[in-house]
């Protein structure tokens, strides 16, 4: 349990810290140093095609990456277990109708409606937090559904029905905190995907815009140059890898821990 | 001829020791009940020789004049295929799902080694638990509790065992289903001249079947001797408060407490439940039901699982649906579900069968009985509610320093003081106690009887009491109504209706409980 988080805290800790302490911020080029190899003056781990230090491009761009895995997952459960939770505890034809909703939005190729949702309204970074975190929401709503459906023929639901406590209240203080841990574990499987997500969508040029940098856009920009500067592909590609493995080891503990 | 014998049987889990020496020997044809209250190692006794539990066996256990301590796993599983049976508690985890009841038998009549039976035959097997052969393409989803039960003995038998391991096989069946199942093991080991393995927590389901009992209090054997003896003169200070605390119909009527004017009316009470899925049809709970309830006066609502108890108590305390039908309260009508308010809500509460799932597991007890009095008695403040709850509990009966304890560090019937206390706190005036006491052990039940009978003479509380058990309802009830099928079809004074059944469920409710 512990080698995941510490590895997640530390490369956390460098994102947020990192771009104030290197001696290049992400945008500036050095003229001097273009396609530099790791270790060399000035630049650690070398520099990029156009000179731009490749260490603070590659801190920028893990912080722009987990922050709008944060950003999406949060949309995803804000949306998740208030759709989820509504239907679960009203059921009949008005749960059913939700539900199919959901299935429906399944079927559709959620790429594409990123990708359509970028092509109308423009490109922007508030767009691909909000587009990844809508369609990311589904499961959750099924998770959560499920777990209210269960809960509310418990006794101890009715109970505080006959206690005079309303609905609202029920669902808050009775109903939510029960499936407080399958809702965050299966957040936390949301998190490693939403990165996979926003890299893709970066890789392919529709997400975060130059300048500023993902782990998407340094994955794109190595691989055009992997045959002469590998190290510009291998650096952004392991970090990408080391947040998904550490993401998804933690969240597959806690769900196991929450469902057992 | 002994069939299966054990001396000095020990198992041990995790290096500790759970039962200590148990002695029994059961002949052919006769049935030795294991009678002990949950915890007290009663399965373990049973399973373990066998292999078919995580504990390790010692002592002696001979099958058929073969020792099974000690033995390979591989021999240990060649005597159970072929001289043993096993049936268990729950009928519908005991069969495989995905399978029709044609390939669960097959494969039941085959594990002896036996050749691949034909429809003929195996509508036989069926004939022999009384089901009829157009069960055979079924699954087991499709059958009702007590039929799935008997398709579980089918499979048990289906090879002809020497012995029938039976571990609690009616404690999740109502009353009526109890007694057939009885009668079926009953007939099963006169025909086959089988030896019958009963374990039971419930010492009045065993006693008229059984030949022998044997009675285990945490891992020790108590008493063991014949049925008769031991039910008439237990000799030992826990046998005779088990017996004692066995509700029996033939005991002398109980003294009640006087009724007053109508408090409750129900009047043509309909209930519907939605079926799954768009198309599917809605199908009727409860059907033009009718009921009163005086002050004081405590009413059983008895009848089979399904039979539309649990819907109709819910419909009149508000707490589940309705789709007709009219409640009044000393006259004036209630409010439907939704329009309940606090000063309505007050008047009834409930208490349910399942002690821990009426508790919500991340709340500690004082605030669990605390919480009817935050929604239902506004006027109190912190002090006062804290000193309510106190008072409350303490009227229940529950230890001083359990207000801390989550439930899952409770026991069942500590649980269920909590649930009572949190029912009583804003003084209702009925209670609507749903099988509340059908979930706990034998002893635990006599006390929360003792308990419900006092807080009825001292509180003056009408009571709605659901059970499928006549005497359990006579001790503490006035009148009796009769549901089956969703209908009530019988009404009436408490003894009359037991000595004089009208109805044929009546009938059939009062030879099970006898």
């Amino acid at each position: 349990m512990k080698t995941p988080l510490i590895l997640l805290a530390a490369i956390l800790l460098a994102a947020l810290l990192g771009p104030f302490v290197t001696p290049w911020t992400h945008d500036a080029i050095d003229w001097t140093a273009i396609r530099a190899a790791p270790f060399s003056p000035g630049h650690v781990l070398g520099t990029d095609s156009v000179g731009r230090d490749l260490l603070a491009r590659t801190l920028v761009g893990t912080r722009i990456t987990l922050a709008v895995a944060a950003a999406a997952a949060a949309v995803s459960l804000v949306i998740g277990v208030l759709w989820g939770a509504f239907a679960g505890w009203v059921g009949g034809r008005i749960d059913e109708a939700m539900m199919r909703i959901v299935d429906g939005l399944y079927a559709l190729p959620f790429m594409f409606v990123v990708i359509l949702l970028m092509v109308v309204f423009g490109r922007s970074i508030l767009l691909v937090f909000l587009g990844i975190g809508a369609v990311e929401w589904l499961t959750m709503a099924r998770v959560v559904r499920g777990q209210v459906m269960a809960l509310k023929s418990r006794p101890f639901v009715i109970a505080a029905e006959a206690a005079g406590a309303p609905p609202v209240t029920i669902v808050a203080r009775h109903v939510l905190p029960n499936i407080a841990g399958i809702a965050i574990a299966y957040l936390l499987l949301t998190v490693p995907q939403v990165v996979m997500v926003e890299s893709f969508l970066s890789f392919l040029g529709l997400g975060v815009q130059e300048p500023l940098t993902s782990l998407g856009i340094l994955v794109k920009d190595g691989a055009d140059d992997m045959d002469i500067a590998p190290f510009a592909l291998l650096l952004p590609g392991a970090m990408l890898v080391a947040i998904l493995v550490c993401l998804t080891l933690i969240g597959e503990r806690v769900r196991d821990r929450f469902s057992a | 001829m002994t069939v299966y014998a054990l001396e000095g049987l020990t198992v041990t889990i995790a290096g500790g020791t759970v039962v200590h020496g148990v002695d029994l020997a059961i002949a052919a044809g006769e049935c030795v009940a294991l009678v002990g209250e949950s915890g007290s190692g009663k399965t373990l006794t049973c399973l373990t020789p066998f292999g078919l539990s995580a504990g390790h066996a010692g002592g002696s256990a001979r099958l058929c004049g073969q020792e099974l301590v000690g033995r390979p796993e591989s021999a240990i599983r060649r005597l159970r295929a072929d001289h043993a049976g096993f049936v268990f508690q729950q009928p519908l985890t005991a069969l495989t799902p995905h399978l029709r009841i044609s390939a669960l038998l097959t494969e039941a009549a085959m594990q002896a080694g036996g050749g691949r039976p034909d429809a003929k035959a195996l509508a036989a097997m069926l004939a022999r638990v009384d089901l009829a052969a157009d069960l055979l393409p079924r699954y087991p989803h499709q059958l009702s509790g007590g039929q799935r039960q008997r398709v579980a003995i089918a499979m048990a038998i289906a090879h002809r065992p020497s012995l029938l391991v039976a571990d609690e096989p009616t404690s999740a069946l109502d009353a009526v289903l109890r007694h057939d199942i009885m009668t079926l093991l009953g007939r099963l080991r006169d025909e086959d001249g089988m030896a019958l393995l009963l374990v039971s927590h419930d010492l009045a389901a065993v006693a008229g079947h059984a030949d022998r009992i044997v009675v285990l209090e945490q891992g020790r054997m108590v008493e063991s001797g014949p049925a008769d003896t031991l039910m008439q003169r237990p000799a030992q200070d826990y046998t005779q408060r088990l017996v004692a605390a066995v509700p029996r119909l033939d005991s002398p009527p109980p003294d009640l407490p006087a009724t007053g004017a109508v408090l409750l009316e129900a009047d043509a009470i309909r209930v519907t439940h939605r079926g799954q899925g768009w198309r599917s049809k809605p199908f009727d709970a409860v059907i033009d039901a009718s009921l009163a309830i005086a002050e004081g006066e405590a009413l059983a609502l008895v009848g089979g699982s399904g039979s539309g108890k649990s819907s109709l108590a819910r419909a009149i305390a508000r707490i589940g649906p309705m789709a007709s039908g009219a409640v009044r309260w000393r006259g004036d009508s209630l409010p439907a579900r939704g329009g309940m308010t606090a000063k309505h809500r007050r008047l009834i509460q409930p208490v349910f069968q399942d002690p821990v799932a009426s508790l919500d597991p991340r709340w500690c007890v004082a605030e669990i009985v605390a919480e009817p009095l935050r929604h239902l008695r506004p006027d109190l403040d912190a002090g006062e509610r804290a000193a309510r709850v106190k008072a409350v509990l303490n009227e229940v009966e529950l230890p001083a320093g359990y207000a801390d304890r989550k439930p899952a560090a409770l026991s069942g019937g500590q649980a269920q003081r909590v649930a009572l206390a949190r029912a009583l706190a804003c003084d209702p005036e009925l209670l609507l106690l749903d099988e509340a006491i059908s979930a706990l052990d034998v002893l635990v039940a006599g006390q929360i009887l003792d308990l419900l009978e006092r807080l009825q003479r001292e509180r003056g509380l009408a009571i709605l009491f659901i059970t499928h058990d006549l005497a359990v309802a006579r001790r503490l009830c006035h009148r009796i109504a009769v549901m089956e099928a969703g209908r009530i079809v019988e009404t009436g004074a408490t003894d009359a209706v037991i000595a004089k059944p009208a109805h044929s469920a009546t009938r059939k409710l009062v030879e099970a409980s006898r």
